[in-house]
């Protein structure tokens, strides 16, 4: 046993606990989780991912090797859509991102411990979301190599960014949670790291995990300092949760363009955003847990808990969807009238009731625990909701932009093998990431959820 | 440099493969954007170039060596086959040495103009051409010259483009390459030629051209005639106007020019005659038709159309039908008909009401009217026109008649007879393209293989050219000294703006040769023309600065009506048949600008087709044929079959098509080749723009590139129409559309100040506007605009700064169309600044949304978040950084746009700067009017005004005032700097009793 563990405790359960199979003790869990990363092979359905996420990596290295050479006109924007694929993926992703950030902090802060097995994968995904997020403002723009300009830093020109324009409030909000997500996620590493290293054979994985372990020898001050440190973080990410998606809300909810200037965007947009990361959670965890039989520590009640979240965003954003039409008819404006029609009914009409079936209807089964707790109705589930929450950008940026105000400027829009190739360049990037963090780290936090058992031995405390 | 000069010495040059300048040619065709310069490169490097060149520039040869870089430079710039391969040489220590003597007002920065004369169909028409640093940069109207007024078209403004085109014929080239082809070797040849023409006394000799009106290359024409007695002089036009002179004989006995006055003319009537955009006098007609479209300036006129096509003139009009040629005509005898002219047969038409509401209205302005016929159409119903003009006494007050202004020799058909007599031994063609555009009966490219020796002078080695023994290449206007006449006999100077770019000369220096005086300049040429007459050398300058001679207008010649109805000129088709109208083209006329990218790429206007012709048919012809946008379709004249692709269209006649000219080039140059479809073979020479066709679905499809594909308003109120009538009854009308300007709403942002200074604001009156383009292309050359291609365009990436929206109203079969030229309103609160995120784009203290490129980083928010759409970005690196040619046709004072960043509209803020700057260092205020846009000085109808509204007194500031005045969108609070005046029609009320637009819209 390590010697960060706390306190050996062999006893059963004595009642069962649905968020941790029972028969687990201590040494059980460490075992268990530290095998995979600490095992010398991956199931062969993983490395299969990793190598499909590879040639799909290629595919995003040879798109953005294009982008730079040639320009934006690679893709198929145009006028009157000046955004298409690129922001539609960029909101996709920050969205994505969400679940993690809502699980490690607000479910920290509010006590939920069923959080625990699966926050690490929520949080790692968090981070990798960002990742893939965040290329696409920088390469969305006609000149990234001055993207940098839209950061605040001192420079000969006196120049700053113009603080008026919600962009540059993105930068602030998608670079601070972005900080702050990859801190609290690496702290909380930092113990399962310590574990990793004392049970490495090999040199390089000692090494390596040592130094990511950063000496923690799990004295008693380091958990104190620890937990005061992960708590601080959890409080300062609880408003990154709101404010980020909050910002790409406004993005759109500064314009002018009918269909963008909607006053509801933030808060639609955030249960939007936590909506498709739960989704995004199941899409991953499910399968993860039948590869590595981790049904012990991920759940049904797991499962359930996050559909019950989803139901409950997903009524959140259909409610939305709802009000659009209702603005759209009640403030007897022609043009918002006219882009909800045009939605509806315009060329664009498919993506429409695509996004009302896949966001609205269908995640109505959720009422049902039998759909709730079946992981196959779940996963599929999950991946029809990730495609809805994509519809609902495109329906946002593509159907508002292609016919505004003067009808003389309406146009169409249509991807070009470049987005297409960007896009799934980015979720290659994204699942080969995953497969490396499944490969290198400990994928459910090992202490804390021997902290949980230890809660659930001393039930009654003491 | 070393590394690419060839290595002469090593090898003899027999033994080494042998290149012709048509290899050379090969090797670079259809090779296009840097793929060309690769080619070039590679071309350069093969030993064979070395000898060629030697061939080629016998007297540079020598500077094909290191040592003189400079002249070897030089030689570079003036050859096409040399371009591009500055790059990667090291460059060798030299000296540069300042003027000794600085030319006077050279100034970096600094505009100069000069007078000059392009021609249209042979007539004059002033232009004031720009120069910097002795570069012609654009040219604009003569405001002294009566043709123009200072307004201009489209294809006028291009043509600048055409001296810069690299595709530019640069050095002679005989037929096989096998003789060294330099002007030195076709001088000797042609003296050659022309001697033994002189035995016969010409009578082998043929000269092919356009008519002509200048008076220097008439008195040359009449020494050749005088050197060759027997030689014959053909002239040709691809858009025919020899019904007109027909017309002209049957009526009055003699063939005259049309001077038509329509600022005097309180109904125009035209039967198929777009006389807004064509013809040597359409720019001032167009500006006397719009002098009289003001309802608050005073009585507007009428405007009456009927037509087989759907023009700009149509668009104009308060009441227009859509008929084929015969049903046009059966209309004009019943209007004949009613106001008493003697028209025999029949007069019955199934328009009579509107035929009937047009003769009371015509009688009602009896001498204060016009009846137009299209010059296209048959001399009877042109002659009818005529009668009726002399019926109505508007002879001698609105259409005045003088002495044909172009001379004209013998038809093309008789060339093809003396070609096939076998009379013809040497033929001369000036500027004239037979092997394209000759009607396909006339078979011209098979018969000018006959003729021994024959000589094609152009700006390009075209079509023809590949055809001719010799092709010479010819200087363009704005390079060569010559002469032309204006529509009303005005005359004035050709003055060259620049040394000729390549080895090239004037007509009128080639026709000298020819003449027996080989050698003569142009400049000496015009000026033995006019020093004698003019009185001197101070005359002749003020000539040249003023662009005219002073009185040199054509007096009108006293006619009286010999005219007696032979019945109608034009038949109908029969119903199996589409009765097809081949017109020329509104931008690349009869293919004479094919080459030319401003003008394929300008939006046609009302169809907004780019890069393409199109078989033009209406809804219900679409119908019934089960033909679509988009699909192919074969065009089978009995004579000669087309395959074009379908665009369905307003405007046009049930059972017509339309088919533009100029399309379907093969040796027009990079741009030119391969757009659209010829329609020479549906042309014969008895019926050049009409024939009858079957038509048959090929099945396979076709994507046009269209710039808007949107026709209708959409009931939304941003552009508004009204009538007369509504006018009078509610000065304010224009209102019920909805408010100008929102309430003023709180902001959290401090609002601008607007009260120092001029503040810059725009009207465009769109009762005015007619839709011609005119501004996009000025803006265009003023603004270095770069031109985007077929595909892009399609991809809805045009650069336009300036764009004429155009909309239908009503049934798709008579619909109404309405022009909206819509340009960067620089909103005073505008959406675009708000959401930058790096500040490029930000409010001038003037009043201006200004673009800073530099700052631009490309995130398109301010496009998306622009309620007009007017921004335009850089996809791509669209504008030509490489050609070197086309580098000097660009404006210095406005940068060149990098790809990534956003443009738009700047108000021409460096014409705003240079008044500044002129006005403080007269420490004055600028004066009204100092100011001019680019788009506004083009305008031939004086549409656009622009000025500083916080001058009371400025005619910007007055026009702001109007009732009619509207701001787009003003409901968002933008607060538009550029407002609208409603379009205001003056319909017939007997033909129409409400404003459809009114009825429509329920004062939404």
């Amino acid at each position: 046993m390590a010697p960060n563990s706390p306190p050996d405790q062999k006893q059963g359960f004595v009642e069962i606990e649905p968020v941790l199979d029972t028969h687990h003790t201590m040494e059980t869990v460490t075992d268990k989780i530290s095998a995979i990363p600490l095992s010398n092979t991956l199931p062969r359905s993983i490395l299969g991912v990793g190598f499909a996420a590879l040639l799909l990596l290629g595919s995003l290295m040879g798109a953005i090797f294009f982008l730079v050479v040639e320009g934006t006109g690679i893709w198929g924007i145009n006028q009157p859509v000046g955004w298409g694929f690129d922001i539609i993926n960029f909101v996709w992703w920050i969205g994505i991102g969400h679940a993690g950030t809502l699980i490690s902090a607000i479910l920290l802060l509010l006590r939920q411990e069923w959080r625990t097995s699966i926050n690490r994968f929520a949080e790692t995904m968090t981070i990798f979301a960002v990742m893939c997020a965040g290329l696409y403002p920088l390469l969305h723009t006609g000149r990234p190599w001055l993207a940098y300009w839209l950061f605040p830093y001192p420079n000969v020109m006196e120049m700053w960014p113009q603080f008026r324009s919600p962009l540059v409030w993105d930068v602030f909000a998608v670079s601070t949670y972005a900080t702050v997500s990859l801190l609290f996620w690496l702290t909380g590493l930092v113990p399962d790291f310590a574990t990793l290293r004392d049970r490495a054979k090999g040199k390089i994985a000692k090494v390596g995990y040592g130094i990511a372990a950063m000496g923690w020898r799990g004295s008693a001050r380091h958990w104190q300092r620890y937990e005061i440190a992960y708590l601080l973080l959890a409080g300062l990410s609880t408003p990154l949760v709101v404010s980020v998606h909050s910002i790409v809300g406004l993005d759109f909810a500064v314009s002018v363009i009918p269909g963008w200037h909607v006053t509801i965007f933030p808060p639609y947009f955030v249960a939007g955003a936590i909506f498709s990361g739960f989704a995004m959670v199941l899409t991953l965890a499910i399968p993860v847990r039948a590869i590595f039989g981790l049904k012990d520590m991920i759940t049904l009640n797991h499962l359930d808990n996050i559909s019950k979240v989803m139901l409950a965003t997903g009524l959140m954003v259909f409610y939305g969807y709802g009000m659009e039409v209702f603005f759209a008819w009640y403030s007897a404006n022609e043009y918002e009238g006219f882009m909800k029609f045009n939605r509806m009914f315009g060329p664009y009409w498919w993506s429409y009731w695509a996004l009302i079936l896949c966001n609205g209807i269908i995640p109505q089964i959720l009422w049902f625990k039998k759909v709730r707790t079946s992981p196959i109705i779940l996963f599929f589930l999950s991946i029809i909701i990730n495609i809805g929450m994509w519809l609902e950008r495109f329906v946002i940026i593509v159907t508002s932009l292609h016919r505004d105000f003067l009808p003389s400027s309406w146009g169409m829009y249509a991807p070009t093998k470049f987005d297409i190739a960007m896009y799934l360049g980015t979720i290659g990037l994204f699942l080969f990431l995953m497969v490396l963090a499944i490969k290198f780290l400990p994928i459910i936090s090992q202490f804390e959820v021997r902290e949980l058992l230890h809660k659930k031995q001393h039930k009654n405390g003491h | 440099m070393s590394s690419l000069t060839p290595s002469t010495q090593n090898t003899p040059a027999s033994v080494r493969e042998q290149l012709s300048l048509v290899e050379a040619r090969q090797q670079l065709e259809g090779q296009t954007g840097r793929r060309f310069w690769r080619s070039l490169d590679e071309l350069s490097r093969k030993e064979s170039f070395g000898d060629l060149l030697q061939q080629e520039f016998p007297r540079f040869s020598a500077e094909w060596d290191p040592m003189h870089r400079r002249t070897f430079l030089r030689l570079m710039g003036a050859s096409l086959a040399l371009g591009g391969l500055t790059a990667c040489t090291r460059q060798p220590r030299e000296k540069i040495i300042p003027y000794v003597k600085q030319p006077e007002n050279m100034i970096p920065g600094k505009a100069q103009f000069y007078a000059t004369t392009a021609t249209i169909c042979g007539y004059g028409f002033g232009l004031l051409a720009t120069s910097h640093m002795g570069r012609p940069t654009k040219v604009d109207g003569n405001e002294l010259h009566p043709a123009s007024l200072g307004g201009t078209d489209a294809a006028l403004l291009a043509s600048i483009l055409t001296m810069y085109d690299p595709d530019r014929s640069q050095s002679p080239r005989r037929k096989g390459g096998a003789t060294a082809a330099t002007w030195e070797t076709f001088d000797a040849e042609l003296q050659a030629q022309l001697e033994q023409q002189t035995a016969a006394k010409g009578a082998g000799l043929r000269i092919l051209s356009g008519p002509v009106s200048s008076p220097t290359f008439l008195a040359l024409m009449k020494e050749v005639t005088t050197r060759f007695p027997s030689a014959v002089w053909h002239t040709y036009e691809p858009v025919s106007r020899s019904g007109w002179y027909e017309a002209t004989v049957a009526a009055f006995g003699q063939k005259l020019d049309p001077v038509y006055n329509l600022a005097d003319a309180d109904v125009i009537v035209s039967f198929d005659a777009d006389f807004l955009s064509l013809g040597p006098a359409h720019v001032r007609m167009a500006r006397d038709f719009g002098s009289r479209r003001s309802v608050e300036a005073g009585s507007m006129n009428r405007l009456y159309v009927a037509e087989s096509q759907m023009s700009t003139t149509g668009a104009a009009a308060d009441h227009r039908l859509a008929l084929t040629p015969d049903a046009i005509e059966s209309v004009a005898r019943a209007v004949a008909h009613a106001l008493g002219v003697a028209v025999t047969g029949s007069h019955d038409t199934p328009h009579a009401a509107w035929a009937e509401a047009l003769a009371a209205d015509l009688k009602a302005h009896a001498g204060r009217s016009v009846v137009l016929a299209g010059e296209h159409r048959s001399p009877a119903l042109q002659a009818l026109a005529l009668a009726i003009n002399a019926q109505l006494g508007n002879l001698g007050k609105t259409v005045t008649l003088i002495k044909p202004i172009t001379a004209t020799g013998a038809s093309l058909a008789d060339l093809a007879q003396a070609i096939d007599a076998g009379s013809v031994q040497a033929l001369l063609m000036f500027d004239v393209n037979p092997a394209y555009d000759a009607p396909a009966d006339l078979a011209l490219a098979e018969r000018l293989a006959k003729v021994p020796f024959t000589i094609q002078h152009g700006l390009f080695d075209d079509e023809t050219g590949a055809l001719s023994t010799w092709h010479v290449p010819a200087s363009h206007y704005l390079e060569y000294w010559g002469d032309a006449r204006a529509f009303d006999g005005t005359t004035s100077l050709v003055q060259p703006l620049i040394e000729p770019l390549y080895k090239t000369r004037s007509e009128l220096e080639l026709l000298a040769a020819v003449a027996g005086r080989p050698g003569t300049s142009g400049y000496d040429l015009v000026r033995a023309t006019w020093l004698d007459t003019l009185g001197g050398d101070l005359a002749f300058k003020r000539a040249l600065h003023d662009g005219l001679l002073a009185d040199t207008t054509e007096a009108a010649v006293s006619v009286s009506l010999a005219w007696k109805d032979a019945g109608p000129g034009e038949t109908p088709t029969t119903p199996d048949q589409l009765d097809l109208a081949i017109l020329p083209d509104y931008a690349v006329a009869d293919g004479r600008l094919a080459n030319n990218g401003w003008m394929q790429e300008m939006p046609r206007p009302i169809t907004t087709l780019t890069w393409d012709n199109a078989l033009l048919i209406s809804e219900e012809t679409g119908g019934r044929l089960g033909l679509a946008t988009g699909d192919l379709v074969e065009l089978d004249s009995g004579n000669g079959k087309v395959t074009a692709p379908v665009l369905v269209a307003v405007g046009i006649p049930v059972g017509a098509g339309v088919v533009h000219m100029g399309y379907g080039r093969t040796a027009a140059g990079r741009v030119g080749n391969g757009v659209g479809f010829a329609v020479s073979p549906l042309q014969t020479a008895a019926s050049p723009h009409r024939a009858s066709v079957r038509v048959r679905k090929t099945g396979d499809g076709f994507e046009f590139a269209l710039t808007q594909e949107s026709h209708t308003i959409a009931g939304r109120n941003h552009l508004r129409v009204g009538t007369v009538s509504d006018f009078k009854a509610d000065k304010k009308f224009v209102m019920k559309f909805g408010e100008f300007g929102g309430k003023e709403t709180p902001s959290i942002f401090p609002p601008h100040d607007y009260s120092q200074g001029p503040q810059w604001g725009m009207v465009i009156d769109l009762s005015a506007c007619i839709g011609c383009n005119a501004c996009m292309i000025a803006c265009q050359a003023e603004n270095n605009i770069p031109v985007v291609g077929k595909d892009q365009v399609r991809r809805g990436r045009e650069m336009h700064w300036i764009r004429v929206d155009r909309y239908y109203e009503g049934r798709a079969a008579d619909a109404a169309v309405h022009h909206q030229p819509m340009t960067c309103v620089q909103c005073e609160n505008a959406p675009c600044e708000a959401v930058c995120p790096v500040a490029a784009t930000v409010h001038s203290t003037d009043g201006i949304n200004q673009m800073v490129y530099n700052r631009c980083v490309g995130t398109r928010y301010c496009s998306n978040n622009c309620p007009y759409k007017v921004r335009r970005f850089n996809f791509y690196k669209f504008a030509d950084h490489e050609t070197p040619s086309l580098k000097l046709q660009r404006n210095p004072n406005v940068t060149v746009r990098a790809r990534g960043v956003m443009e738009k509209c700047t108000f021409c803020i460096q014409r705003i700067s240079e008044a500044r700057i002129k006005a403080r260092r007269e420490d004055r205020a600028i004066a009204d009017g100092e100011v001019v846009t680019a788009c506004q000085q083009a305008c031939p109808t004086r549409a656009i005004v622009f000025g500083d509204i916080r001058d009371p007194m400025s005619e910007v500031s007055k026009r702001k005032e109007s009732p009619l005045n509207y701001g787009v969108l003003a409901v968002l609070n933008t607060r538009p700097r550029l407002t609208y005046h409603a379009r205001i029609r003056n319909p017939n009320t007997s033909l129409e009793t409400s404003s459809p637009m009114e009825s429509s819209h329920h004062g939404a």
